[in-house]
């Protein structure tokens, strides 16, 4: 077991910020998020903070680990700390502060809805397995018919958003997963998500500094998927141009 | 009359399937929920929406709420669910004997089951153990836990409820003759504690109603029991792949997004706030995963953690106890009037649990108002922040 | 759950290095070299302003614009200026989806470039 210090970020009501500090015994395994639920199990039961799922499907709990986002269910402690160590958990940039490590997700989750990011779909549509790498390859259909579906990677956890310099600037910016979840579904056919895509707060918003693709949990790779999305709002324009 | 209000305490799949019904039924509902939703057991479910084959054999009134309700989920919220079916594989012969015994139960629970042979289950699903021997399809899924609950919250939302998160409830707000007239809460985002009254009060905290009976002078018979699940970082499958045998340790693989989840165990334990988690049953999940998905041993650990059953029933060991649900009106139980308890169940029939706890709040306060969740679609998860 | 404090300092943030991976530097460079060259920008038309003031002026100028500062100070503006324009040929071709995935190597190669054209320029400016 290890002995190490967790630096928590506190907030009540309209109160000034302020960090607790927690001396904590772990296990080196175990993850940032069991040392958050042990701190509010037996040190201090007003600590707030949000998780569900504990294995990286919910989105829930994403924080700022050391000042970098991480789904602190799947951050092992050994990764982020040593011995004797200290940890600073803070809640998501560029979103409002509920309390202590809580953040309101609902910007993100209107744009999510604005742009109709699929909450399903077949698996045929899922992305690829990271940067440069295609598609899974080839399942066979069910012999019941239709097709295979299935969660999308994008856990519509917030953690692109956090790490977003553009979207600390401007919170109307749609922002990495909800531009990512346009250039999944594509422009054909989509007038809609063209017009959202290339609107002011669409992607010619984005400075690509890339850091969406280097915190997303779950492969999504947002910066990239917002370069390729302006390339199809370009192809889509010129189309129109030509006729 | 005005409209009744109601309390629901707890927001994990029951207590979010009970807003909704009340609130369809035309309460005011308030719901009380210490943590964000689905921060308990029902977050950390393994996710399978159960087709009923896994109780077909030992437990055949839970398996026909389960393939009753799954069929009802699968129509009233697709959102959330992965549709593809499951399958239960035989890799022993031990494995292979159980195989009649399942198909009868199965037939008659009203389970459709098909066998295939151990060659298309490779075609379908190339990670399975190659030595398999029998493999047999039913209709399971598997759901993304915080949005079903998401789903219903929501919806609750929608015709009216209001959820207080990050609140506990402290105390029961009890009249002279030791009824419950309400709750004291204390709002833990800004420290203000206050009283909620109401004419019922549903405790839905599943591994946790003792703590609130407790405060009402009341009792449950209920036995938190636990098990691990361990997430690897590949998808290895499309399907829910289970042991065909009596249920036991880590004998379910499911898929989720690009995740494979091995469960589950099953223990005792006293304090439910906190469950460690041991990392012996973390080998045990890879040695009993890699038998049906040999593939797991490629992969990487990418999360562990434990979820804590709530099982109806003092005696018996865990994999013994029934997983259906039941529903206590405490003047009944404890000569306690305003209170009703709902626990036990399974994710898979939180919807009938809701069903048949609001049909006896309604019973209680003399209301006449027919169940309708099973037919109106939900929400939007994501209209819950909206 | 309502909730109106927003977690964020604004364009500070945009120089916050806290967190950031290669690409935010990138990002926090090429904000920096903006500013800095629109500072300058409007430094050289003061500058120009000074020169309609007379010969005087002028030859006090150039006698200062001679000083070891002074060209530091010019060798500023052309680091700014080659990385901004290098980092700009990166971003615009990122822009049409080219070497996305290789934005990092980019990021060093305009760097690399940056830093080996103010050293020419360096060498040749000191020794001149």
């Amino acid at each position: 077991m290890w002995k190490i210090t967790y630096r928590v970020h506190r907030q009540k009501g309209h109160e000034a910020p302020h960090y607790d500090t927690f001396q904590v015994e772990v296990d080196p395994e175990e993850y940032v998020l069991d040392g958050v639920e042990k701190i509010w199990a037996f040190e201090d039961r007003s600590l707030t903070f949000r998780h569900a799922c504990h294995h990286s499907t919910c989105g829930a709990c994403g924080m700022r680990v050391n000042g970098v986002e991480k789904l602190t269910c799947i951050t092992k402690i050994k990764d982020v700390t040593q011995d004797g160590g200290t940890l600073t958990v803070e809640p998501l940039r560029n979103f409002p502060i509920v309390s202590d490590l809580v953040v309101d997700l609902g910007p993100l989750y209107r744009k999510m809805e604005a742009v109709q990011a699929p909450k399903v779909h077949p698996l045929s549509m899922a992305p690829w397995e990271g940067e440069d790498i295609r598609p899974p390859k080839e399942v066979p259909a069910p012999p019941e018919g239709g097709e295979y579906i299935r969660l999308p990677d994008c856990l519509e956890c917030g953690i692109c958003i956090s790490a977003c310099p553009v979207a600390a600037s401007d919170p109307d910016y749609l922002g990495p997963a909800p531009l990512a979840a346009i250039q999944i579904q594509g422009l054909d056919g989509h007038p809609e998500l063209l017009a959202l895509a290339d609107s002011q707060e669409g992607v010619w918003r984005c400075h690509s500094a890339f850091e969406c693709s280097a915190v997303c949990p779950s492969n999504v790779d947002p910066g990239w998927r917002i370069m390729d999305l302006r390339k199809q709002v370009a192809t889509q324009r010129l189309k129109t141009i030509i006729g | 009359m005005s409209k009744p209000h109601a309390i629901v305490i707890g927001a994990g799949f029951t207590g979010t399937a009970i807003a909704h019904d009340l609130a369809l039924r035309g309460f005011d509902v308030t719901v009380v929920e210490r943590g964000p939703i689905a921060n308990g057991t029902s977050g950390r479910t393994h996710g399978l929406l159960h087709s009923g084959g896994r109780y077909a054999v030992k437990d055949q009134e839970s398996a026909i709420e389960c393939i009753e309700e799954n069929i009802i989920l699968r129509k009233i919220v697709p959102d959330v669910i992965e549709p593809n079916g499951g399958l239960f594989i035989a890799v022993t012969e031990d494995d292979l004997a159980y195989k009649e015994t399942f198909i009868q139960g199965c037939e008659a629970c009203g389970i459709p089951v098909d066998e295939i042979t151990p060659q298309e289950a490779l075609r379908l699903e190339p990670n399975l153990n190659p030595k398999l021997l029998a493999a047999l399809i039913v209709p399971d899924g598997t759901f993304d836990p915080l949005r079903l609950a998401l789903s219903f919250a929501a919806s609750a939302k929608k015709n009216g409820a209001v959820f207080h998160l990050f609140t506990d409830v402290v105390d029961m707000l009890l009249d002279g003759s030791g009824n419950v007239t309400g709750v004291k809460v204390w709002d833990r985002t800004n420290g203000e504690r206050y009283d909620i009254h109401s004419d019922i009060v549903v405790n839905a905290t599943g591994a946790w109603v003792g703590q609130i009976t407790k405060m009402a002078h009341a009792h449950v018979p209920i036995k938190p029991t636990p098990g691990i699940m361990v997430a690897y970082d590949r998808r290895l499958v499309n399907r829910a792949i289970n042991r065909l045998n009596r249920p036991s340790d880590g004998d379910i693989v499911l898929p989720q997004r690009r995740l494979a989840v091995v469960g589950t165990t099953s223990f005792s334990i006293d304090d439910v706030d906190y469950v460690p988690i041991d990392r012996q049953q973390v080998e045990l999940m890879l040695q009993r995963g890699a038998e049906l998905i040999p593939a797991i041993r490629q992969a990487r650990e990418r999360g562990v953690y434990m979820a804590t059953r709530p099982l109806i029933g003092a005696s018996g060991p865990g994999r013994s106890i029934s997983r259906t649900f039941k529903a206590y009106d405490h003047k009944d139980l404890d000569n306690v009037d305003g209170l009703v308890t709902i626990t036990g169940g399974k994710a898979t029939t939180c919807r009938a649990m809701a069903e048949k706890t609001v049909d006896i709040v309604c019973q209680k306060l003399g209301l006449n108002i027919p169940c309708t969740t099973a037919e109106v679609p939900l929400t939007s998860y994501r209209a819950f922040y909206a | 759950m309502k909730a109106d404090k927003h977690n964020s300092k604004g364009f500070w943030d945009w120089f916050n290095p806290a967190g950031r991976d290669v690409g935010g530097w990138a990002f926090i460079l090429n904000r920096i070299s903006a500013l800095g060259l629109a500072f300058y920008l409007y430094l050289h038309l003061f500058v120009l302003g000074k020169l309609a003031q007379g010969p005087e002026v002028f030859d006090q100028f150039i006698a200062a614009a001679k000083s070891p500062l002074y060209i530091a100070g010019e060798l500023l503006v052309i680091a700014a200026a080659l990385y901004h324009g290098l980092n700009g040929v990166r971003l615009v071709l990122n822009s049409f989806n080219i070497g996305v995935p290789r934005q990092k190597q980019m990021f060093y190669t305009a760097l690399a470039l940056t830093i080996l054209g103010t050293l020419v320029f360096a060498t040749r400016m000191f020794a001149g």
